[in-house]
């Protein structure tokens, strides 16, 4: 990053235009990320599709997500779009600590995601750091869904939400190369799924439970 | 200064010092709810160890319980207690006298088993079906729900139930929203809010007040200063603490910088929901300046960490907001003006989401949602604390109650709240804590006017202040109640999302 007018060619679209009062130094990490990234943006076409899921936050990541596609962030800059189904998105991002009762809706929507996905947990409450584990929420995000990048705050700013994004694209394209995409393909390997904790148990009798209620209880 | 009176009755007494108290015009009952009998009627005779709440050995459960009633009397400014002890988990009906209490009651069942007389089926509000046991509760929670306690869930006819959510769209929180309709009208729609219940009323139970301010302030985020001003006076009452003028004045700018950037992220989810996608970038950019006018000040988009027991953590930048301030403001400004010339905007607001005003009355409505509907409530007037004796917010009111009234009592207290700004800093503003001593356990009451209405919390502290118990009214418990009649009154399906952003209320609030 010693010239700036030799690299604003190379620079990806809009990175160095946002005006925020974040220090030089954070700018110019992302610039250089973005920079890294832009081999595997290239493999989506530039066409990458966003689903949200709240487990229980307090509504300000969910402001601040829908800050990003306000003017002053505009990630469809970057080629990111939200899409409001499950079975078009490539990219979950998940805010909140998982409350259990959120816990059947999460995985139906991940499942329904199609593969290559990759899932980024917003804020400080999906990493675990605030709410603790107990019978009414899970406390952190990747006891539930396998998690490929966690973004702090409290809330995460948008610059940092693009930041996770740019990042998570990144694991995107490596899924892509590295999956064959063929009905014989080995599955993925287990180190990528999430431990075996109550969690699992729980979701069952949920599932069991949230048809009973739908029925009867208002 | 507003007053708290703490009536202690009789349990036969209970409603009728209610009826007296509600007789005075005015009057409203602002919360209910119960707590484990402060006098559990000890037991020699039984020689079994105490089980843990919800203890999976089918034992009885220990119904007792002592309930409060929080009656605000705004025309004379005061709130009184009024608390009685259920030995046989058993109280009379509120709801019949005002119904705004429904909700409470349904609460108190989940979390005590206890019921009002009658036996009125109640409906599902925080406790998911899946934790319908053996979860820990705030008391005993019911063993086994018998058919018949809760309300059923009838769609019949033509009529079919269209259902959304809980995950819905972009940025929006989980709520699922059962949408009653025969094709295009909305007949009928329940809500489900459990999907996001977090228990923080039962988690903090133990802690230190001043650890418990943490998870306070994330039980609604969008008023994090509001619900945390609430909770500091329930406690710094509980400890008979005051906190100097200049202090209180700081915490008040906070809460009108809250109020400031709400608004304008309600002006924008209205254009959002109307489709107006212009005027909806333009208000993003006036709420996206002022957060960074909240991050000059105080070092947090959202303003969080800026409260603590018994004073402030940190000084707010004046000279930033003065700097910064008029123009977000004037954006916003902006913003609105060019919305109340568009027609084809207009159009979509007026007569949709009406909320008459006994409804808005008999829900026990607050914040601008009330207002709009000609009910003249604030808190900040009413029940003066902090520097509003000093400094009172002009109250605006509308009477149609539609989705338009709403948006022009929030474009109105904008203006309110940027002249409260720079009165509250011309008079001096100051930070620090003063010291909280706890020397007797003891309860207090406090509230604050949150950006969507009267937040309440109430608090009982042990003689080391830690909580004994919590209970956080914030307004979204309130006014999630008068939705559905809101959505019920001649709308179609895609008037919906914008009676929900006229509303601007959070799932978080009421789920809690």
């Amino acid at each position: 990053m010693s010239g700036r007018s030799s690299d604003s060619t190379a620079r990806p679209s809009g990175i160095g235009r946002v005006a925020t009062p974040q220090p030089k130094a954070a700018d110019a990490e992302i610039r250089e990320v973005a920079t890294s990234l832009a081999e595997s943006v290239r493999s989506f076409r530039r066409s990458l599709h966003i689903r949200t899921v709240d487990t229980g936050s307090c509504a300000v990541c969910e402001s601040e997500i829908r800050l990003l596609a306000a003017p002053h962030y505009d990630l469809h800059r970057l080629g990111f779009f939200f899409t409001p189904a499950p079975r078009h998105a490539d990219l979950l991002l998940v805010t909140g600590p998982v409350a259990r009762g959120m816990e059947v809706a999460l995985r139906k929507t991940y499942d329904a995601m199609p593969d290559p996905k990759a899932v980024v947990a917003v804020g400080a409450c999906p990493l675990g750091g605030v709410f603790a584990p107990d019978d009414w929420v899970h406390g952190n995000l990747d006891a539930v869904i396998p998690v490929d990048v966690f973004v702090p705050g409290c809330p995460p700013s948008p610059l940092a939400l693009l930041h996770g994004l740019l990042l998570a694209v990144g694991r995107l394209g490596a899924k892509v190369t590295e999956d064959p995409f063929t009905a014989t393909a080995t599955p993925r390997p287990a180190a990528d799924a999430p431990p075996p904790t109550k969690a699992v148990e729980v979701s069952q009798p949920a599932v069991a439970a949230e048809a009973a209620s739908r029925s009867e209880t208002t | 200064m507003s007053r708290v009176d703490v009536v202690r009755a009789a349990p036969g007494d209970f409603e009728t010092v209610l009826l007296r108290l509600l007789g005075a015009s005015d009057a409203r009952v602002a919360d209910l709810f119960a707590s484990t009998a402060s006098t559990a009627p000890a037991a020699p005779a039984a020689p079994a160890a105490p089980t843990a709440p919800g203890g999976p050995d089918g034992a009885q459960p220990d119904r007792a319980i002592t309930l409060r009633a929080i009656v605000a009397s705004d025309a004379e400014g005061g709130y009184v207690v009024v608390e009685s002890d259920f030995e046989d988990g058993v109280y009379p009906p509120l709801s019949d006298l005002s119904p705004a209490t429904f909700v409470e009651e349904c609460e108190i069942f989940e979390e005590f088993s206890a019921r009002p007389m009658g036996g009125k089926p109640l409906n599902r509000v925080l406790v998911p079906p899946h934790a319908e046991t053996d979860f820990p509760r705030l008391g005993t929670g019911p063993p086994v729900v018998e058919p018949g306690v809760r309300a059923p869930h009838v769609v019949a006819g033509q009529a079919f139930e269209f259902p959304v959510g809980p995950v819905r769209g972009v940025g929006q929180e989980s709520l699922y929203m059962g949408l009653v309709t025969t094709g295009e009208e909305v007949l009928d729609l329940y809500l489900h809010q459990w999907h996001k219940h977090r228990g923080i009323e039962r988690r903090v139970h133990g802690w230190p007040a001043e650890r418990a301010l943490f998870l306070v302030e994330r039980a609604e985020g969008l008023s994090a200063v509001a619900t945390a001003w609430a909770f500091c006076r329930a406690v710094e009452r509980a400890a008979a603490v005051a906190v100097p003028a200049p202090v209180e004045r700081t915490r008040a700018v906070a809460l009108e910088l809250e109020r400031l950037y709400n608004h304008a992220a309600a002006v924008a989810a209205l254009c959002q929901s109307t489709g107006l996608s212009v005027g909806q970038a333009q208000a993003e950019i006036a709420l996206e300046r002022l957060l960074r006018v909240n991050l000059a000040a105080a070092g947090h988009r959202y303003l969080f960490g800026t409260l603590a027991i018994g004073g402030v953590t940190r000084a707010l930048d004046v000279s930033a907001v003065r700097a910064l301030l008029p123009e977000a403001v004037a954006e916003l400004r902006r913003v609105v003006r060019a919305l109340r010339t568009t027609n084809s905007f207009l159009d979509r607001l007026e007569a949709a989401g009406t909320v008459p005003q006994e409804t808005a009355r008999g829900l026990g409505l607050v914040g601008p949602i009330a207002r709009a509907s000609g009910v003249e409530i604030d808190c900040r007037r009413d029940h003066p604390y902090g520097p509003y004796a000093e400094h009172p917010p002009e109250v605006r009111t509308r009477h149609s109650g539609d989705v338009l009234a709403r948006m022009e009592v929030m474009a109105e207290e904008v203006e309110d709240s940027r002249r409260l700004i720079w009165d509250l800093t011309a008079a001096g503003l100051d930070s620090g804590c003063v010291p909280v001593p706890y020397g007797e356990p003891a309860t207090g009451l406090g509230w604050c006017e949150s950006p969507r209405g009267e937040s309440l919390a109430w608090v009982s502290v042990d003689e080391e202040g830690r909580i004994e118990r919590l209970r956080l009214r914030p307004a979204s418990v309130r006014n999630w109640r008068a939705f559905d009649d809101a959505a019920r009154a001649r709308n179609v399906f895609t008037d919906v999302p914008i009676i929900e952003a006229s509303f601007w209320l959070t799932v978080a609030g009421f789920a809690r």
